[in-house]
């Protein structure tokens, strides 16, 4: 394998572990301050108990997620040293924010743990909320840093040299908005999708339904607010890829030549080599329409670019459909929800929880899916047009063996995670019986 | 600013190896101990880093976020010839980390639990280790930075800046001055009549710390080790050291009176000159290779970006300090230190 390849390969598997880390430790705070707030108003013993296990899960996450965090901020520098050695001055500042962010956030964890019975009542209610709230910081500025790389500015490329940085203009960058907007939802929805998911499984098999029922309200009202939130950023997002980056376009759509009142193509089966998509549905004129907002606006084909300038498009396309596949499927279960609101007899048929069974772990493949659209659909660039990832990679050779180690590890560990959770409702289940 | 970013870098610095370096010397203490004690460390461990533990090793990342946005080229020279410790110190934090919070936090007590409780011993060691060879790598003289790696062989450009006899033991000796802290931190914290188990440590801590770091100075004059030699020369740096070395007798005292306050202040003040005798002898010259020394102020960031930094760390600083005070106020560490200096 080459160096380049490795290298790349380590940050995906990385990355792609530690957003699930993340957002887990990042939401889940929200649905045990709502489960806190029920206990103290109504002293329901319940959601005292639902309270306490779902802090013991958000301990987990938080500290799996700051573990993974803290390796991928060495691993920026140790994978990507020329990239560091340029962008770290510029893009600092989302990060030095973000860790003020995080310390906030582990300063409050320590006062909502360890604060059962030993602060005011409210106060400790209280820390629960600035868990979350700089959680969903620390989370904007880091993705701040990320809508960096694809908006490059606050600077001047003169000769290949960074001039007359200005840190502030490089964190509120053009993709820092829309992309933060973006995966706030998306982390709301993929969590409470997959919390809501466990516990209608719990209620499936017929335990602790009083419990396990209440905790799925929480979960799956966040969860399903979001997804219903969700189609508006994505528009933002389109338009705003469609301006800056519209090979990434290109590539989401397959879309090879440049033309006006450009048709939307669902699904398909991309050939690089023919530049031809089969087996797809095309939507006429809706791609243009899309990303302009004009049934007739010329969008750029791949063509149009240079070779070395196109990312993986099957990939990026596939990658693409999945993502707005699933967001369509859990937009439509958070409208099934709500409307169970009105329907409670469907909360007695197993069919219903089984749904959201099935829907657990799709918001967390969406999500992933989404950040190979975002990454995946950069390169060949790790700065837009301005330094390639090949020209950023570690000297060092033999970066394979540091990414097999990371397999090893990371794979243990989430498999240690799911069996840890696992215990969590065993416990919780055979608890106040 | 320059000046304010550089207090924070240090001041991060202090503080991670203080408070990081105590959590580490709590599983070293534990890996070293009888059976019965290993049960009492355990649980006295968790009572007292619970609530802290995480905030504790947020400063490493502060000190590393400061380090590349200000000054990227010294960053680079890290992360490019040191990647192969600093992986491992990696995976080390991970290991710790999440064996901490499984060996406390999994629902059900039963075997498993003595594997997290490995897990979490051998990674308290190995990562300070790996962590001052690191530090040793940076001033062994063993780096060698070319603009082409690729003229160098790999040993020569990843494998022997830290793995030299200086760095391993500049390893060491960062481990023993963690069990060091974390000996005297419990005897404030143990149970009552169990003292002595961690008075005994700290001896033994300082015994090492003593031994080893003669060793590493002994070694790094014979070989002619261009940081020992200017280390040696320098007067305030050789003050700092005696000086460290003396307070070992107020410390030993404040011990005896049972003063948690003092001893610890003792025990962190002691940490403080030696940090503070490595850094003045060749500040701001803090990377030494094979063809010189490199100043960390050469090559630092422009003026808007240590203008911004500085803004940020000081309004950081202002939210972060006095939440993090209050937390180790409101959960035992303090509230002991504060029973003791008001008994005073």
């Amino acid at each position: 394998m080459e160096n380049l390849d490795a290298a790349r390969l380590q940050m995906a598997f990385t990355l792609i572990f530690h957003i699930v880390f993340a957002c887990i430790g990042m939401v889940m705070p929200f649905f045990m301050v709502v489960s806190h707030y029920k206990w103290l108003k109504t002293r329901d013993q319940i959601y005292l108990t639902l309270t306490k296990s779902w802090q013991k899960g958000v301990a987990i996450f938080f500290v799996t997620g700051a573990v993974s965090g803290t390796a991928l901020s060495f691993e920026l520098g140790l994978l990507w040293p020329e990239f560091m050695k340029h962008a770290g001055p510029i893009i600092g500042m989302p990060f030095s924010l973000e860790g003020a962010a995080f310390f906030v956030e582990a300063i409050a964890l320590g006062f909502y743990l360890y604060g059962w019975n030993k602060l005011p009542e409210r106060f400790h209610w209280f820390t629960g909320i600035i868990i979350g709230v700089s959680g969903v910081a620390s989370g904007i500025l880091v993705v701040a840093a990320n809508g960096w790389m694809n908006a490059p500015s606050g600077f001047d490329y003169i000769d290949g040299k960074f001039l007359n940085i200005n840190p502030v203009e490089a964190m509120l960058n053009p993709a820092w908005f829309t992309q933060a907007l973006h995966m706030t939802l998306a982390a709301f929805t993929a969590t409470g999708f997959a919390v809501a998911g466990i516990h209608a499984y719990q209620v499936y098999k017929k335990r602790r339904i009083e419990l396990h029922k209440k905790a799925f309200k929480i979960a799956i009202t966040f969860g399903a607010i979001a997804a219903i939130l969700q189609p508006i950023s994505g528009d933002i997002s389109a338009k705003d890829i469609a301006e800056r980056q519209p090979v990434k376009l290109a590539a989401m759509e397959a879309h090879y030549t440049t033309e006006k009142g450009a048709p939307l193509y669902i699904g398909g089966i991309v050939n690089a080599e023919t530049q031809e998509v089969s087996y797809k549905i095309a939507l006429p004129k809706m791609l243009s329409f899309l990303a302009f907002g004009d049934f007739d606006a010329e969008v750029k084909g791949l063509n149009d670019f240079p070779e070395d300038e196109h990312p993986n498009v099957p990939m990026v396309h596939y990658a693409f459909q999945i993502m707005v596949g699933i967001g369509g499927i859990l937009l439509l279960a958070g409208v099934l929800y709500f409307i169970s609101l009105k329907r409670k007899k469907w909360f007695n048929t197993n069919r219903y929880w089984l749904l959201f069974v099935i829907l657990a772990p799709l918001g967390f493949i969406a999500l992933e899916a989404g950040w190979i659209v975002t990454e995946v659909g950069r390169q060949p660039w790790i700065i837009h047009k301005i330094m390639r990832t090949k020209d950023a990679v570690t000297p060092m050779p033999g970066i394979v063996f540091s990414f097999y180690t990371y397999v090893v590890v990371y794979l243990t560990l989430s498999v240690a995670v799911t069996w840890l959770m696992l215990r969590q409702i065993k416990v919780l289940n055979h608890s106040n019986h | 600013m320059l000046y304010v970013v550089l207090f924070f870098l240090i001041f991060s610095l202090f503080l991670y190896v203080v408070l990081g370096g105590a959590d580490y010397g709590a599983g070293i203490i534990e890996l070293f101990s009888s059976e019965e004690n290993q049960k009492i460390t355990k649980k006295t461990i968790y009572r007292v880093m619970g609530p802290v533990w995480e905030a504790n090793h947020i400063w490493i990342i502060i000190l590393i976020v400061i380090l590349w946005i200000a000054f990227p080229v010294y960053y680079n020279i890290m992360v490019v010839n040191l990647h192969i410790p600093i992986t491992i110190v990696l995976l080390g934090v991970t290991l710790r980390g999440v064996a901490f919070v499984f060996r406390h936090y999994d629902a059900i007590i039963d075997n498993s639990q003595q594997l997290y409780d490995r897990m979490f011993k051998i990674s308290s060691l190995i990562t300070p280790v790996f962590l001052g060879m690191v530090f040793g790598a940076l001033i062994s003289g063993e780096i060698e930075v070319a603009e082409d790696v690729s003229t160098l062989s790999f040993y020569e450009a990843f494998i022997r800046p830290w793995f030299n006899i200086f760095s391993i033991m500049v390893g060491l000796f960062f481990a023993a001055l963690c069990a060091f802290l974390s000996s005297v931190l419990l005897i404030g914290e143990s149970e009552i009549g169990k003292e002595n188990i961690y008075i005994r440590k700290s001896i033994i801590a300082v015994i090492i710390v003593f031994v080893v770091g003669l060793l590493t100075f002994g070694y790094g004059f014979f070989s002619e080790n261009i940081f020992v030699q200017d280390f040696i020369g320098d007067p305030f740096a050789m003050i700092a050291v005696v000086f460290s070395g003396l307070l070992l007798f107020p410390l030993w005292k404040t011990i005896k009176k049972g003063n948690k306050v003092w001893s610890r202040f003792f025990a962190g003040l002691q940490v403080f000159l030696i940090l503070l005798a490595a850094l003045i002898s060749h500040f701001p010259n803090i990377i030494i290779t094979k063809t010189g020394a490199i100043s960390l102020i050469d090559d630092v960031a422009p003026d808007s970006v240590i203008n911004t930094l500085g803004i940020t760390l000081i309004i950081g600083g202002t939210v972060i300090l006095p939440g993090l005070f209050h937390l180790l106020k409101s959960f035992k560490m303090i509230k002991i230190l504060e029973r003791n200096s008001t008994s005073d």
